[in-house]
């Protein structure tokens, strides 16, 4: 009896084992989207800092140490050699140190950059930008202060970046982070198909009516081309990039919350407004007719790709770099194809640099050899023979320079070092900087565009949201289920679309996500003088 | 004498004949478009998507795979190496726990087995796995930390306890015992030979979960000359997802090549060719040790 009771039992443990065997394969793929420890509860095993060390002046080379330099990306297939030169580089300049180049790969970046600052990892120095949660980082206590090792430990680079930038890097009154003195624009601009516009003679896109007009001729004359590519993404390809151009929104702000560029201070809800449903219609218009593919929200491609291969003809915004990109791409495969740019800001009058804190390195709190990392870092940026090696490899083996501009030797799969192949945006220097002959129509762009400038005031917010870490989440999923297939015109009803996602996002708990935000963004706003 | 069939069981045939043999092609036609869309020329596939049959065939996508074969051929010798030594310890030291696990006279042997398959059920989580294995056992960027953490798989430990159980009766165990056998003798020279079928079956579950590891590459380390294969693909593949998922807001243009499509598709191929070469060999023992393991508990 019993025994055939415990055969019955194993029987059941090993069919459940099979199962979990089964869900195992599945399994990987899974890890990417569980929820991880967001850095504000993860820090505080980090929070006891060695830092403190840091007390005695000038810097100690004593000590044989070796820094942890943490980049994102792949790494380079010659890394190995720029980092002996380095390496025997500074055996004068910086002696006892030695440094060693990590690059975290694009797979599951965000995790492995979580992961590497919330458990005391041997790291020395580590990159940082806005669209890797700096702010959030820095405020939760991520980084080492600088404010006093810089001077001391590094002098020239403290000179060498000026004061509005580590002004504008200071998060609660703190510089974290060595921001990049390289000056671009990252702002939108609609990018189109030009030799199709002037084969059907078509308006140029300056506005959304024209753009409209642009997407109706090519519609009309080439059927197998979709006009306008969006991609899964709707949310910042469509809604981010039509607000910035017609309602002038100041950044990306979360929550469906929206203010102007002229009048930061009036922070408003936009999901649900009268102007949300205004802009939906006109997306759902577009959907209806045909500007868009009904499957966006299933898209796999690229959207630069698709321009690429010529399979649609238009975006409503790229970056001026990435336009070039796309443009040279292009006429690599296709000569007689064109493509033309017009930058946002052009039609409304102003224009924002990128922040300072779009690029920087920073050192993480664990951190043992904070100034030697500086004193390094320093050499990166400001000592030519460092930044050139770093940024463009040999000379005479991977680049050449030519009437001034930057020329590769070989080909993408032959040269070991590519152009800033260490995606050394951080440490660029604007003195040093060598560029393609391409880059001409960026820096024609940029030129136009600083004509217009006006400094960023959302990219320096940083937000604290800890309090409602839960309804965040619960928003997120009601906005993928409810808001993107609105955007996508994949609901008849528009305003009865938009009313069940309101009531949805309440009920996740919008209205307090929205208050929190307001009330931080304003006290942002008078403490940083933007009022 | 011959059994005549009747009617119904013809049928079932056939059709069981038929389900059987579209299944079977429907487990093969992706790997064939992705065989043939290797062979393809990458502006075709652009143009007019993957198709079954090339008609502009080319061998250029595996030109350029082996134009530079070092990295992949690192990845290789790194993928194998892991798979075979870390089926081959990853095998002795679970046969052994499977073994130790069935002995009648091992007082606490349910305690232990229970133990075992509770990590199947609770686990810590990613980030103390991440701190256990880079800050207490300090294998971050060797290959101790691709080998180390699947030596002992909770699921095949208590398979093979289960199988030892069903096919080593515990009267051969005791009479190897009274011809003055030893716990390792026994276990060397009777238990693991009666448990061929076994150790095919987890050794090939083994060797299949090392060829196809990624994630403790993407996790634990930075030097690219110890990725594993399958994280050297996957990678190639995620670098240009990112570059499709990033905003425009972030400014990114990465310099290095972008592989095409052909030559991701060839990539696939070399890389799923060894593994496919390891099946029929083993295949008789993993039906044989699949069934036996799993049903009679």
């Amino acid at each position: 009896m019993l025994g055939k009771q415990k055969k019955t039992l194993n029987l059941v443990l090993s069919l459940v084992l099979a199962l979990t065997l089964l869900a195992a394969c599945s399994s990987n793929n899974g890890t990417k989207n569980t929820p991880s420890p967001t850095p504000a509860s993860s820090n505080e095993t980090g929070g006891n800092s060695e830092g403190d060390n840091s007390a005695t002046s000038g810097i100690d080379t004593s000590e044989r140490v070796e820094l942890q330099f943490y980049m994102l990306g792949n790494a380079p297939k010659d890394l190995a050699k720029v980092e002996n030169q380095v390496n025997e580089w500074l055996k004068e300049d910086l002696p006892n140190t030695t440094v060693k180049f990590n690059y975290t790969t694009w797979t599951d970046t965000d995790q492995k950059y979580r992961l590497l600052l919330s458990t005391g990892q041997d790291v020395d120095l580590i990159f940082t930008a806005e669209w890797m949660q700096y702010q959030q980082y820095a405020k939760n206590g991520a980084f080492l202060p600088l404010d006093e090792l810089l001077p001391k430990a590094s002098p020239k680079l403290y000179e060498f970046v000026p004061k509005d930038m580590w002004d504008a890097v200071k998060i609660d009154g703190n510089i974290y982070t060595v921001p990049a003195t390289y000056k671009e624009y990252v702002t939108g601009g609609f990018v189109w198909r030009e030799d199709l516009r002037v084969k059907y003679d078509l308006p140029k896109p300056v506005d959304i009516a024209t753009f409209e007009a642009y997407l109706e001729g090519i519609k009309a004359n080439e059927p197998t081309i979709q006009p306008a590519a969006f991609g899964q993404d709707l949310g910042a390809t469509l809604e981010d990039a039509y607000l910035d151009f017609q309602r002038h929104r100041v950044g990306a702000m979360p929550y469906g919350l929206h203010a102007a560029y002229e009048e930061p201070a009036n922070i408003v809800g936009y999901w649900g407004s009268e102007e949300h449903l205004a802009d939906l219609k006109v997306y759902k218009n577009w959907a209806d007719k045909g500007y868009f593919s009904k499957n966006e929200l299933n898209e796999t491609e690229g959207n630069q790709d698709k321009i690429i291969n010529g399979t649609t003809a238009a975006m409503l915004s790229d970056n001026p770099t990435r336009y070039n990109s796309i443009l040279n791409q292009m006429k690599a495969l296709h000569p007689d194809w064109d493509l033309a740019y017009h930058p946002f800001g052009l039609t409304n009058g102003y224009a924002t640099p990128v922040h300072p804190i779009h690029n920087g390195f920073a050192i993480p709190k664990n951190s043992k050899n904070a100034e030697r990392a500086l004193a390094f870092y320093e050499l990166m940026v400001t000592n030519e023979r460092y930044n050139l090696l770093t940024q463009y490899g040999f000379e005479g083996v991977n680049y050449e320079v030519e009437n001034g501009y930057y020329k590769m030797i070989g080909d993408n799969t032959t040269n070991g070092f590519v152009r800033e192949n260490m995606n050394g945006w951080a440490w660029r220097n604007p003195e040093f900087m060598l560029f393609e002959p391409s880059y001409d129509g960026v820096e024609a762009i940029f030129n136009e565009l600083d004509k217009i400038q006006v400094p960023d005031i959302y990219t320096g917010f940083a937000e604290d949201y800890t309090s409602y870490q839960a309804e965040r989440a619960a928003l997120e999923q009601v906005e993928k289920q409810y808001l993107f297939p609105l955007m996508a015109g994949l609901v008849e009803d528009v305003e009865g679309g938009l009313k069940t996602f309101m009531e949805k996002a309440n009920q996740a708990g919008l209205e307090k996500i929205q208050e929190s935000y307001k009330q931080q963004w304003l006290q942002y706003l008078q403490e940083s003088g933007y009022n | 004498m011959k059994i005549k069939e009747d009617g119904a069981t013809k049928w079932f045939r056939l059709i069981a004949y038929v389900v059987v043999l579209v299944g079977s092609v429907l487990c093969l036609l992706p790997f064939l478009l992705i065989v043939s869309a290797s062979l393809t020329s990458n502006e075709e596939i652009v143009r007019d998507g993957y198709n079954l049959i090339p008609s502009q065939f080319t061998l250029d996508a595996y030109k350029v795979v082996f134009m530079f074969p070092e990295d992949l051929l690192r990845a290789y010798g790194v993928t194998t190496l892991v798979t075979i030594v870390g089926t081959a310890v990853g095998l002795l030291l679970m046969t052994m726990a499977g073994y130790v696990l069935q002995r009648k006279d091992f007082k606490y042997r349910n305690f232990f087995s229970f133990v075992i398959y509770f990590t199947t059920l609770f686990g810590g989580g990613l980030v103390p796995y991440y701190m256990l294995i880079t800050n207490y056992l300090k294998f971050s960027n060797t290959l101790y930390a691709l080998i180390w953490p699947s030596l002992m798989t909770p699921f095949l430990i208590i398979l093979m306890r289960s199988f030892i159980n069903s096919a080593v009766p515990d009267e051969v165990v005791e009479s190897a015992k009274i011809d003055g056998a030893n716990d390792f003798v026994i276990y060397y020279r009777v238990v693991l030979p009666l448990a061929v079928p076994g150790l095919a079956t987890v050794g090939l579950f083994l060797a299949l979960h090392y060829w196809n590891d990624w994630f403790h590459s993407a996790l634990f380390i930075n030097d690219t000359a110890k990725y594993q294969l399958q994280f050297y693909l996957y990678n190639i593949i995620n670098t240009s997802n990112f570059l499709n998922s990033i905003g425009a807001g972030a400014g990114i243009v990465l310099s290095g090549p972008v592989p095409s499509e052909s030559m991701k598709m060839a990539m696939a191929v070399v890389v799923t060719g060894p593994i496919l070469l390891l099946y029929p060999f083993i295949q008789r023992y993993f039906v044989k040790g699949l069934t036996i393991g799993a049903v009679k508990g």
